[in-house]
């Protein structure tokens, strides 16, 4: 049951992820994000009503979220970083709100089964019961992020990438395109965000109200772990989702979403840089 | 090679560069002289597309670039070694300097083979670069920074290199060292407009030399000239 949570709490860490994704180009972040989570799933879950086969569905859902991102990155966040404002910050609030009143006209209110091609019956593995859905959780989440931080180091552009978010105005003098670099940080936090909602829909349900459940968590996580250590919001995102399902456990469900509240609370007070960020140091 | 003419400049509202004029010709050392705060930094940033001029223009190779995104002065053949050098602290001194060479290498795979002629003839420039190639750029000491922005500004294989104060905060060795490379760099043929403080040392490397004050060129000449000049001599070489 824990082992379970844990795994829940991978995909809190999966979204979170995006978040440094866009905060390491940018230093902006999407606070739609978690309706880009629902958007990708609700998505995914049309193209299988349209017949589509699942494995053909996960790159389609996967590039409806990168399509998402970007249409983020141009309506709402180029601009206002091209003014210097925090306009951002209120424009991805509105696109969340839009995308979450959309869903409902599009697809309506009710939560709603996703299926899925994996047998359900438990394994035993290590003596824990773990089903394979939760395993699938486990390997999709890695080979996510694992993908995504072999890119940064081992292709150019991955390189031009963290250049853009260790000095800006230097990566531009190396003729890296900054705004490029900004769009293809939002596209892969698009892609991330439509594979949590992917890997997370089969054990949860997919439903409008789900986005502002995750998007909850994974702030918290992002906030603990802060923004800049992949390796952190693993962790921290581990921990909350183990937390979570003990506190649902002992104390009811009611329960649930309290360790995430009290960690959000507790990091902000104690740590506001992140459990594993290194403060921001602003050069002279 | 480059050209500026009539430059205006600057930060919001303040106007930093009052018409500037200069030239820096194909395969000569042209330095830019001036007390703290005369331009020379935002001249440089004009050029590379720092900050947006507000009047005038910059030639590059005989291609008006003025206005430019700063990328894309680069992928033009302009390197900027910006003022405190601005290397990719957390990236290895490596990545850095293929970073330097970004528009000539594939994004994705083979860009470590395609830069391999390149990155020896840097290393042999700077054998301690090649020393601490895996080491991160921000763990180097400051001579060695300022080594690794000129090496990655030649990575680019430029037109134009524009080299912003490289002595600053170095200990007067190493600040000996960084004149030896500038040397260097003028008999391999390296066009470059540098500034600098050690107006000395800047005039016995430079073909060419302006010395600026309040935004202006107030003065311009070969070194020789220079040398002769009072207001230089008073104010600069003292
Ligand atoms: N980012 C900025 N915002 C506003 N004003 C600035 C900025 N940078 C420089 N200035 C102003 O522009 C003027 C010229 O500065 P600049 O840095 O070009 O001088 P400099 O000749 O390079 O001096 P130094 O020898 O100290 O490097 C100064 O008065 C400075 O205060
Ligand atoms: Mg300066």
């Amino acid at each position: 049951m824990v082992v379970s949570g844990a795994l829940m709490g991978l995909v809190y860490a999966l979204i979170a992820y995006g978040f440094q994704l866009t905060f390491a180009t940018s230093k902006s972040i999407n606070f739609g994000q978690g309706e880009l989570v629902m958007l990708s799933a609700f998505f995914s879950l049309s193209l299988l009503d349209w017949g589509m086969p699942y494995w053909l569905m996960i790159p389609g859902g996967l590039l409806f979220g990168v399509a998402l991102g970007l249409v983020v990155e141009r309506t709402c966040v180029r601009l206002a970083l091209e003014q210097k404002s925090e306009g951002w910050i209120l424009m991805t609030i509105i696109f969340g709100l839009l995308g979450f009143s959309s869903a409902e006209n599009i697809w309506g209110r009710d939560d709603r089964p996703f299926p899925t091609s994996l047998p359900t019956d438990a394994l035993q593995v290590f003596g824990v019961n773990i089903t394979p859905l939760e395993i699938s959780v486990a390997i999709g989440v890695f080979t996510v992020m694992g993908l995504i931080e072999l890119f940064k180091r081992k292709t150019l552009l991955g390189k031009a990438f963290e250049a853009v978010s260790a000095d800006r105005d230097a990566a531009e003098l190396m003729g890296v395109s900054a705004t490029r670099t900004i769009m293809l940080s939002y596209g892969l936090s698009g892609l991330v965000a439509a594979m949590a909602g992917i890997l997370i829909s089969p054990i949860t349900t997919v439903g409008p109200t789900m986005a502002s459940a995750l998007i909850l968590k994974a702030f918290s996580v992002a906030v603990v772990a802060g923004l800049d250590s992949g390796f952190g919001v693993v962790l921290v995102g581990i921990v909350l989702g183990a937390l979570e399902s003990l506190t649902s456990f002992y104390l009811g469900s009611g329960w649930r979403e309290a360790p995430g509240l009290v960690l959000l609370i507790l990091a902000l007070a104690i740590r506001p840089n992140g459990v594993f960020g290194k403060a921001t140091i602003r050069k002279v | 090679m480059l050209k500026v003419e009539n430059l205006h400049a600057g930060y919001g509202l303040s106007e930093v560069l009052q018409g500037t004029t200069l030239e820096v010709p194909e395969g000569k050392v042209v330095a830019l002289i001036g007390a703290n705060g005369a331009g020379k930094t935002t001249t440089m940033r004009a050029i590379s597309g720092m900050i947006k001029p507000t009047k005038g223009s910059v030639t590059l190779g005989g291609k008006a670039i003025e206005g430019y995104a700063t990328s894309r002065i680069a992928r033009l053949g302009l390197a900027h070694s910006p003022e405190g050098r601005k290397v990719f602290g957390p990236l290895s001194v490596e990545d850095n300097l293929l970073l330097g060479a970004y528009n000539h290498l594939p994004m994705f795979f083979g860009f470590r083979s395609k830069a391999a002629v390149e990155l020896g003839k840097v290393y042999e420039l700077f054998p301690r670069l090649k020393e601490r190639r895996t080491q991160s750029a921000g763990t180097l000491s400051g001579g060695e920074q300022q080594m690794l922005a000129i090496g990655r500004a030649l990575m680019a294989k430029p037109k134009v290199i524009l080299l912003d104060e490289p002595s600053m905060g170095l200990a007067p060795v190493i600040v000996l060292e960084v004149f030896n490379i500038i040397r260097r760099l003028k008999e391999a043929g390296i066009t470059l407009l540098l500034v600098e403080q050690f107006a000395k040392s800047a005039l016995e490397v430079s073909d060419y030399a302006y010395v600026m004050e309040h935004g202006r060129i107030a003065i311009a000449g070969t070194p020789a000239e220079l040398h002769k000049d009072e207001r230089v001599l008073a104010a600069y070489l003292g």
